[in-house]
């Protein structure tokens, strides 16, 4: 009942970009009126213009889907990409695949590491967005670069430096917590060998990168929530919390669905931090996730890496389309 | 006007999917090519860079020569992507355990009728082995490294010991003394030093037994050795329990590493200046006096079998410029470019170069390992195993202090998986 009432004004601040773009059309339909008989010409110039995206994303993504989709029916090892002729040996990869203990291990890895990974993220972004509105000018400037900058770094320098940070022999973190408990215990510790300890540091490399952007995000929402309303409630007497969960939520709620979605696909299909911590320590068959797993088959195999990636994708879209259902729905309102 | 400007809108398109297009492929004539070899690592020196480059250029005018640096960490799957498409480079440097994966996959050029050309019986016979495949000849003997023990005797008093149970023995006596030095250095990723352990308890890595392949980290002998492996990374060394072998002589220029096993060449990382900005080492303290000797094995006076290191080289079915890629490969295995090799430490490829080679006690040492030196299983699929990380990812469960029983059983389950897939 609440989130109706209050969801009620992005409708009316969405109209004017609405009533924007109506008049925007009916003044181009009277123009074409007249022409008649032209009305149902091939729209040249749209499909001219589409056209370059179209075809580097059909030489792009398409071809390679397409050969990813017919591989996976294939046996196709290293012999096969050097030309040799590829057997079809139909569903075999996928039931292989199926029933391979290691795969449900990795989903499972997947799967718990984006849960908390999105949790993570949405939290600590969501408050860090709040803290932005409360700063003054010069320490929300200040904020903002930082964030900023740890957004702008790219994932394979900084998972180096992270790595370097929790390098046993010659990292930073042991060194410090020796001298915080003033012993010896962390000398040589390895915060990787343990798959625990060392989902525990991708979590940490992760989340730092991508809450800048689920900050920004939101904060952007949050300047748009119009004060008059807030005021308002206050004035009925609302507190603190009531306010930010019955009114400032809801004006969120379809900017923190997208982000939501973005955070699942995007943790769920996480490579390059996996893989350069790999290579730094830690045992790579406890650690593996969708995205170096398949790397991995792939380097033998490409007809089960194949089936594993339509297998990965399967799953995520069983996850996502309820989400996209839930904004198709919101938007139609 | 309406024509004009969808003229324009097809201009613009084409132009901005050239733009992304473009700049590629570009077919060049044969005489005036680039030709580009890929060398794998730090291990060929400069001098021999130098030479290779030279030497090309004067007999090809008009063609140049560029080097190309590849990794060692993921070469396999590079070379699978680069070496079946378009845009393959003319010559590679590939590890002799590696040469198989793609001599069987027909990534490399039939070398058979130049056998003769390159060398004939003087190329290094178990480098001329690696590098072919089916009775034809693919890829030429580059260079070898037998690993010898490194140490300096400031840190490692006791100096050379005669068998593998003594070399045991003073490692743990090094670390129980000082639980900060690796009496003998063992990150739990550097599985070629695993191997002697395997092979001097009586065990071996893989068999073939008719058309399948058998995995031996089981057997009986298998087992003892890595039972001793465990000691060592329990007892003896100080490494990362899954660190791996590269940088080991930052820890060797701090005085925490009593023996270190490396290939031959790794003289050379101790001998850098101390500032260089790469990778220094310690020439003036702990690098001054280090020296080496070959790993014993059980019995007194003989050395361990301890696997054989280096590199074949090849050239690409695929690349563009096959006839200068022969050149540049010829200049590659000819004695003068060979003999620089050898003037830096590393076992040439010819055999006639070998006199070549400097005579101190890291080289001596390092014929004496290379005698007794064994390969990996020669199965075209034991590159596979390599990539799939199943060795490095067992012996660090070993270092961590997992099941010997367990975990080799379940190597071996792997590594015959892969093998006979």
């Amino acid at each position: 009942m609440t989130t109706s009432l209050v969801t009620a004004p992005p409708p009316a601040d969405a109209d004017p970009g609405a009533g924007n773009r109506a008049p925007k059309r009916r003044r181009a339909e009277p123009s074409d009126l007249p022409a008649g008989s032209k009305r149902r010409r091939f729209p040249t110039a749209p499909w001219l213009l589409l056209a370059p995206s179209i075809i580097i994303l059909g030489v792009m993504v398409g071809y390679p889907l397409v050969r990813l989709a017919i591989n996976s029916f294939q046996k196709y090892g290293k012999a096969q990409i050097f030309g040799a002729p590829p057997e079809w040996i139909g569903l075999d990869n996928y039931m292989s695949t199926l029933g391979d203990a290691e795969f449900w291990a990795v989903a499972g890895r997947s799967f718990g590491l984006a849960a908390v990974l999105v949790v993570l993220t949405m939290g600590i972004g969501i408050l860090l967005a709040v803290m932005m509105t409360k700063l003054n000018k010069f320490f929300r400037l200040l904020m903002s670069v930082g964030l900023l900058l740890a957004w702008a770094m790219p994932p394979l320098s900084a998972t180096i430096v992270w790595g370097w940070i929790v390098d046993t022999k010659y990292g930073l973190l042991n060194y410090v917590l020796n001298w915080l408990t003033q012993s010896d215990a962390f000398t040589g510790h390895s915060w990787l060998i343990d798959p625990m300890s060392f989902f525990a540091v991708l979590t940490v490399i992760i989340t730092w990168q991508s809450i800048p952007f689920v900050a920004f995000v939101v904060y952007a929402g949050l300047t748009q929530v119009p004060e008059e309303v807030l005021e308002a409630a206050q004035l009925d007497g609302a507190g603190g919390p009531k306010r930010f969960f019955l009114i400032v939520m809801p004006y969120l709620k379809s900017i923190l669905l997208v982000t939501t979605i973005l955070q699942v696909i995007w943790d769920l299909r996480v490579f390059t931090q996996v893989y350069a911590l790999q290579g730094m320590g830690g045992i790579s068959s406890q650690t593996d996730v969708f995205g170096t797993y398949i790397y991995h088959l792939g380097n033998s195999n490409l007809g089960v890496a194949g089936a594993v990636s339509f297998i990965m994708v399967a799953m995520m879209l069983l996850i996502s389309i309820y989400y996209v259902r839930k904004t198709v729905k919101e938007e139609e309102v | 006007m309406r024509k004009l400007s969808l003229a324009a809108l097809g201009t613009v398109a084409v132009i901005a999917l050239a733009g992304c297009a473009g700049s590629g492929g570009g077919s060049t004539s044969d005489s005036s090519a680039e030709v580009r070899v890929w060398l794998v690592g730090t291990d060929t020196p400069d001098a021999a860079r130098d030479y290779l480059k030279k030497t090309f250029e004067k007999e090809n005018p008009g063609s140049t020569l560029v080097i190309e640096e590849q990794q060692w960490t993921g070469l396999v799957d590079k070379y699978t992507t680069a070496l079946s498409g378009s845009d393959a480079p003319d010559v590679v440097e590939i590890g002799n355990t590696q040469a198989a994966a793609f001599t069987s996959a027909g990534a490399f050029t039939d070398l058979t009728d130049k056998f003769d050309d390159l060398g004939g019986d003087d190329l290094l016979p178990g480098f001329v082995e690696a590098g072919t495949y089916d009775k034809k000849f693919f890829a030429a003997p580059y260079y070898s490294g037998a690993r010898v023990v490194f140490y300096t005797p400031q840190i490692a008093s006791a100096g050379v010991p005669t068998t593998l149970d003594e070399y045991v023995a003073n490692g743990e006596a090094m670390h129980s003394a000082d639980s900060t030095v690796s009496g003998i250095y063992a990150p739990g990723r550097d599985w070629y030093n695993v191997l002697p352990y395997v092979w001097e308890n009586g065990g071996f890595v893989a068999e073939q037994d008719g058309d399948t392949w058998k995995a031996g980290f089981s057997s009986a002998g298998g087992i003892k050795g890595l039972t001793q492996m465990q000691t060592v990374y329990e007892k003896a060394s100080a490494a990362p329990k899954d660190g791996d072998e590269t940088n080991a002589q930052v820890p060797f220029c701090e005085g925490k590493v009593g023996y270190l096993s490396a290939p031959s060449w790794f003289a050379g990382s101790l001998a850098t200046a101390a500032d260089d900005p790469t990778a220094p080492g310690c020439p003036d303290t702990f690098g001054k006096d280090a020296t080496a000797f070959a790993l014993p094995g059980m019995t007194e006076g003989k050395a361990a079998a301890a696997f054989a290191g280096g590199s074949n080289i090849a050239i690409p079915t695929k690349a563009k410029h096959q006839d200068l890629a022969y050149d540049a490969l010829k200049i590659l295995v000819s004695p003068e470019y060979q003999k620089i090799m050898a003037e830096n430490g590393l076992i040439p490829g010819l055999v006639s170069a070998a006199s070549a080679l400097p005579d101190d006690a890291v080289t001596k040492a390092a014929a004496e390992a290379a005698a007794a030196s064994k390969l990996t299983p020669a199965a075209p699929k034991w590159a596979d195993v390599e990539a799939s990380n199943v060795l490095q990812d067992s012996f660090v469960k070993i270092a961590q202090g997992g099941d010997v029983d367990q975990i080799a059983k379940e190597l071996d389950a792997k590594i015959e998986e892969i093998l006979n897939s």
